[in-house]
């Protein structure tokens, strides 16, 4: 079996000219799996995955099914008998070298605006259903909330520390996946950067709307669900099969990937009166569209490095003295 | 209800797990979060859609163990693919693997697969008429869309039929074209996308290439379960993507991924998750994806056999080939 060991990496594209690597992986023999750069939590890698991802979509290629970017990755699915892999790899190459270096790069993106109720009564009633049915001894379910322990896990003085940094954050919609319209998002500016860890066990029941951390990355429950984010409050709908509001009706799923999600603060009543309001179209949806430039993005965090470094050594003291959930 | 120009199946006996699915399912979306539903035996309901001179592209009913009848509205044809099991219209036996015509009012039953095999491909004329859910009729339950609103198909169910255009022939498949179906499995894999050098040692891949493994109880349409293994893993720890070594930043899954989730082994199914943050060491190649369906949860074993770029392709052509008419005896 001495030819099928690496059998997995069909090929690998060093770093070169400001680029990242590429690694080609064998998926079957229906997918092939593009990672950029090294496995690093590194948000650029992401950029660049859309960037790849955008022109892979405005460029058809014989045999190409689809594309479904990851944090670092694209898996493309393909069918063999009508497109040679090796063309395909080419193809994904000039594409590659067709964009240009994060430093100049300008990536199609929305902002979406959503309201969001803070440590409302759902979340509150998901948490204590799992208290109650699951694990009551969980260090993250003490109150019946979430909200304190990741107020603690971070070292926030209070509640409110917590919620400015949810509102303030601007937040990066780095794929769609594991289940319908779900978005995995992470915060663009390190000093609004959240950690908290993700339940143990999970929990079998999240309110429509639910707004959850796990590790880094923030989510949005589309629809009732099991899960395992720690749950922060709630917003909108962002997933509607029956289209009932007008944002759904060109597509039942409401956030792309590149796109930036912003919260802004309601009460639990103007968030129910929302939730009718979506659903009755009463209900606009604040969506605009704005270009993200990577260049000026790298140029803020390398002014605020200092700062960053600091906010990220507080967080893991804190973290350090918080039980782990 | 029915008039006579009705033309439908009434559902008289819906078994444990009855779905509309087309062939391939939902493509196109799992950049949104959609993996393809479909049926887990595409071979089997292809075959069936052949029999009944339907695109394969057509609607029909995957069954899962048996236990499931209907009654037909209108005169039409229909075939039965998949895992083996005993079948009447009218009460008299019926083989699978064959075109048959039914008559306003026929029932047709089937009891329960006893094995090999685990699900029963039916497919009527015309095809099974319910609304193009994002491009497919397949039902998905966990996401509540396509199919019979999004559900199960259950006792007194009425599911119409699309009119079919083609002269009502009949054939059966050739012995020889119906696939070897068994309770010890050989399913053909390819390594990776994340095997060794860079997650796993090469002697993990060996001991997983020579283990023979159990199909778990609870595996399902989202995943087929495989026993605990303990392997040495090239890395301590998943680093920056968590502390176990199966820990990656988070990627899209291709379908037939095995998928090793801490020390578990899932070989994803057609409902799965689209993406996730676990490795995926090898994936079951296109030509042998259709035994997924018909593995017997808590009974049957499987040994996956390496296979590269080339031998995968022969595999498919093989069933493409068993697919195109060819192997099709009029009767």
């Amino acid at each position: 079996m001495e030819e099928a060991s690496q059998a997995c990496v069909i090929e690998r594209r060093p770093a070169a000219g400001g680029k990242p690597s590429v690694t080609y992986r064998y998926a079957g023999d229906r997918y092939l799996l593009a990672e950029y750069g090294e496995m690093n939590f590194d948000l650029t890698l992401n950029f660049i995955v859309q960037a790849v991802d955008g022109a892979l979509q405005r460029t058809p290629f014989e045999g190409l099914i689809e594309a479904a970017p990851g944090f670092r990755s694209i898996l493309v699915s393909y069918e063999p008998r009508s497109c040679r892999l090796a063309g395909l790899i080419e193809h994904l190459d000039r594409i590659y070298d067709g964009i240009p270096d994060e430093k100049s790069l300008v990536i199609p993106s929305r902002r979406i605006y959503l309201p969001i109720a803070f440590d409302d009564s759902q979340t509150r009633e998901a948490v204590t259903r799992y208290a109650q049915l699951i694990r009551a001894d969980a260090p993250n379910v003490e109150g019946g909330t979430n909200v304190d322990y990741t107020v603690r896990y971070n070292g926030f003085s209070d509640r409110e520390e917590l919620y400015a940094a949810v509102l303030g954050a601007e937040l990066w919609t780095a794929f769609i996946g594991f289940f319908p319209g779900l978005p995995f998002m992470f915060p663009l500016d390190p000093l609004r950067f959240i950690f908290v860890p993700k339940y143990n066990p999970t929990r079998t029941w999240t309110p429509e709307g639910a707004v959850g951390i796990g590790g880094p990355c923030y989510s949005i429950y589309p629809v009732e669900s099991p899960g395992g984010y720690q749950l922060i409050g709630r917003t909108l709908p962002i997933y509607d099969l029956r289209q009932r509001n007008s944002a759904f009706k060109s597509d039942p799923i409401l956030v792309r990937p590149a796109d930036r999600i912003v919260f802004h603060r309601v009460s639990e009543q103007e968030l129910l009166d929302g939730f009718a309001d979506v659903h009755a179209d009463r209900y606009q949806y604040r969506i605009e569209d704005a270009p993200f430039d990577v260049s000026a993005y790298l140029a803020y965090l390398e002014r605020i490095r200092p700062e960053a470094e600091a906010w990220r050594h507080a967080r893991e003291e804190a973290a350090q003295r918080t039980p782990v959930a | 209800m029915s008039s006579p120009h009705d033309r439908s199946l009434e559902i008289l006996e819906a078994g444990i797990h009855s779905t509309v699915q087309d062939f391939p399912g939902r493509r196109g979306y799992q950049a949104r979060g959609f993996f393809p539903a479909g049926p887990m035996d595409a071979f089997a309901l292809r075959a069936a859609n052949l029999l009944v001179a339907n695109d394969e592209g057509a609607a029909g009913i995957e069954i899962t163990l048996g236990k499931f009848a209907v009654r037909f509205t209108c005169e039409t044809t229909a075939a039965l693919t998949g895992a083996a099991v005993d079948a009447t219209l009218n009460g008299e036996p019926l083989s699978l693997w064959g075109t048959v015509h039914v008559a306003a009012g026929d029932e047709l039953r089937i009891g329960m697969a006893k094995g090999p095999g685990f699900r029963v491909y039916l497919a009527v004329a015309g095809g099974i008429d319910v609304p193009l859910v994002l491009g497919s009729r397949a039902t998905y339950t966990m996401g509540a869309l396509g199919g019979l609103d999004g559900r199960l198909l259950k006792k007194g169910d009425h599911l119409s039929l699309l009119p079919s255009t083609t002269a009502p022939r009949r054939y059966r498949f050739e012995a020889d074209a119906v696939p070897h179906y068994s309770r010890e499995w050989e399913i053909e894999v390819m390594r990776g996308p994340q095997a060794d050098p860079d997650f796993l040692t090469p002697e993990d891949l060996s001991t997983f290439f020579a283990s023979p493994w159990s199909v778990g109880h609870n595996s399902n349409r989202v995943g087929v379960r495989l026993g605990t293994t303990h392997f040495t893993w090239a890395r301590k720890t998943g680093g920056v993507a968590g502390g176990h070594p199966s820990n990656i930043l988070d990627n899209g899954y291709p379908l037939g991924g095995i998928n090793l989730n801490g020390d578990t082994p899932v070989i994803l199914g057609p409902d799965g998750p689209t993406a996730g943050g676990f490795v995926v060491i090898a994936t079951v190649v296109g030509g042998a994806l259709w035994k997924l369906g018909q593995l017997r949860p808590g009974s049957d074993a499987i040994r996956f056999k390496e296979v590269d770029y080339a031998a995968a392709a022969s595999l498919t052509r093989d069933l493409e080939a068993r697919l195109s008419g060819e192997h099709l005896v009029e009767i």
